[in-house]
């Protein structure tokens, strides 16, 4: 599902990631960690096509985004589902508007996308919520919808950049709870985290980097 | 493109006016005012045209009398220019007819004209010519075949026809620049208030394009909405035009002096097509470089 092959990341002199190879397999749940500065973001941020590698190979559902056009970059996000640890919800959207958008972008007719909302807002745990503004739901909420906004294309690979970042313990375990029912679904799932805890509550295979270089695959 | 996409997108067009109303009325009134200008302009330069125009068409030429000539050889004269090919019509007017016609035009002055005589306005004659003689060059050659002795003046009027043509040259010439000028103003008035809608919105498109948005599912919007505010604009002007011009020729008819001016036509239906043209493409290009400067910019 995710291959790298010898990929290096520079931003100018300074070296974000080196010499990087590693497999994730289809269905897989798996962590990428490591400590503030080790290259997590970075490695998300080419996994979902927001930079390019310097040099090496990067394949991410059978794309290979080394190769990859610009054009095809929406091809690629339509493939797979992205949750940000500062949830990225439009505020003066509401929470169906905010969901449905990654069904909007692709032409999904408006009774089917209502449809589809209201089943991801039951796999999240918030039914009924599809009229609120995101001012009015808590952080751990907010997380949720951004995860629902994630699973409703049915992605075959879930990108996660410290969706716990913000949340207070149980919230965390809450949210951690949801992304391993998607998984279970067959979805890979990707987490960059740092938080130790919640690795040990919910112990899957761990990528671990240090100073831009995998420490653990 | 399907058809649920499209609409997806005139949604999201209709209901970004809605949120940025007062920037797009901005746009829209910047566009409308732009086209305001322009159609002023029209209507001035069509106007002047018509006027010109029939001028042009009515091309007479007047010869006065020398005091010694006759009666019986004014006529002769008279008959002898009639039956020349370029000439339609020919008048006498005799020395009395000339202050009769003086008398009703201008009020107050018969005291003074009993005093001066009967003689006092030289006998003429007034020649119509044929409309394709309506040049200069062609006039003036009329004039030197009529150069009798019997004739002490000739006008025949072209010269100053000639120099209004001239002036209303350069006034074309003037207004097709100021126009340009106003249009590139007015665009770059409008590409930066769309910007400033963009930007307003910078954080939804940044999430749309995380989601797989495709260009055209961000830029269509804006180029919607801009053309939205280019044919608002554009009606309003030609509303706002419409009302000028009746406020005016209602004006003019109170003026008795200027009642003959009261048939100031409105700018002609083609003209009314290409400022909406104008409105409607001003309004798109606005939008597209503004959207392609904003994307440029965030990648």
């Amino acid at each position: 599902m995710i291959r790298l092959y010898n990929v290096h990341k520079n931003y100018g002199q300074h070296v974000a990631l080196r010499d990087v190879s590693f497999t994730v397999s289809k269905g897989e749940f798996c962590y990428i960690t490591g400590p503030s500065g080790a290259g997590k973001t970075t490695m998300l941020k080419l996994l979902y096509g927001a930079i390019q590698p310097t040099t090496g190979q990067l394949q991410v559902a059978g794309m290979n985004l080394s190769l990859l056009k610009k054009n095809q970059l929406p091809l690629l996000r339509q493939q797979i589902g992205i949750v940000f640890q500062d949830f990225k919800l439009i505020p003066t959207r509401t929470v169906g508007e905010n969901i449905g958008l990654a069904l909007e972008v692709i032409g999904t007719p408006r009774h089917l996308i209502e449809r589809r909302v209201q089943a991801v807002l039951n796999i999240v745990g918030l039914p009924g919520r599809d009229h609120l503004y995101p001012a009015y739901l808590s952080g751990g909420e907010q997380q949720r919808v951004a995860i629902a906004r994630a699973i409703i294309n049915d992605p075959s690979i879930l990108l996660a950049d410290e969706p716990t970042g913000n949340l207070d313990g149980a919230m965390a375990v809450a949210v951690m709870d949801i992304l391993q029912k998607i998984n279970l679904r067959g979805t890979t799932v990707l987490v960059a985290t740092h938080d130790a805890a919640l690795m040990k509550r919910f112990p899957y295979r761990c990528i671990r980097f240090r100073n831009g270089q995998l420490e653990k695959r | 493109m399907s058809l649920t996409f499209l609409q997806h997108i005139f949604r999201r067009a209709t209901r970004s006016i809605w949120e940025n109303l007062y920037l797009n009325a901005v746009s829209a009134s910047v566009i409308g005012a732009s086209l305001i200008l322009l159609g002023l302009y029209s209507l001035v330069q069509n106007n002047l045209s018509t006027v010109i125009d029939s001028w042009n068409k009515d091309v007479h030429v007047s010869v006065y009398f020398a005091d010694d000539v006759d009666e019986e050889r004014r006529l002769e004269l008279r008959d002898k220019i009639h039956g020349m090919s370029e000439v339609i019509q020919v008048r006498y007017v005799s020395e009395v007819d000339a202050k009769n016609w003086m008398l009703e035009e201008v009020s107050g002055i018969e005291d003074t004209l009993k005093e001066l005589g009967d003689n006092i306005l030289p006998a003429s004659l007034e020649i119509t010519l044929d409309a394709q003689m309506a040049h200069p060059k062609r006039i003036e050659e009329f004039a030197s075949k009529i150069d009798y002795d019997d004739f002490v003046a000739t006008d025949y009027g072209v010269e100053w026809v000639d120099k209004f043509n001239a002036f209303l040259r350069m006034f074309q010439a003037l207004g097709t620049f100021v126009g340009l000028l106003i249009i590139i103003a007015a665009m770059f008035l409008v590409t930066n208030t769309v910007h400033l809608v963009i930007y307003n919105r910078r954080n939804e498109i940044e999430i749309a394009k995380l989601v797989g948005a495709t260009k055209s599912f961000v830029v269509l919007p804006f180029l919607i909405e801009g053309t939205i505010q280019g044919l608002i604009g554009a009606l309003g002007a030609l509303t706002g035009l419409w009302v000028i011009h009746r406020t005016l020729v209602n004006q003019l008819q109170q003026h008795e002096t200027l009642k003959m001016m009261t048939d100031l036509s409105f700018i002609p239906v083609g003209q009314q097509l290409l400022l909406l043209f104008i409105g409607l493409t001003l309004g798109l290009m606005a939008a597209l470089i503004a959207t392609l400067r904003f994307l440029r910019k965030v990648g």
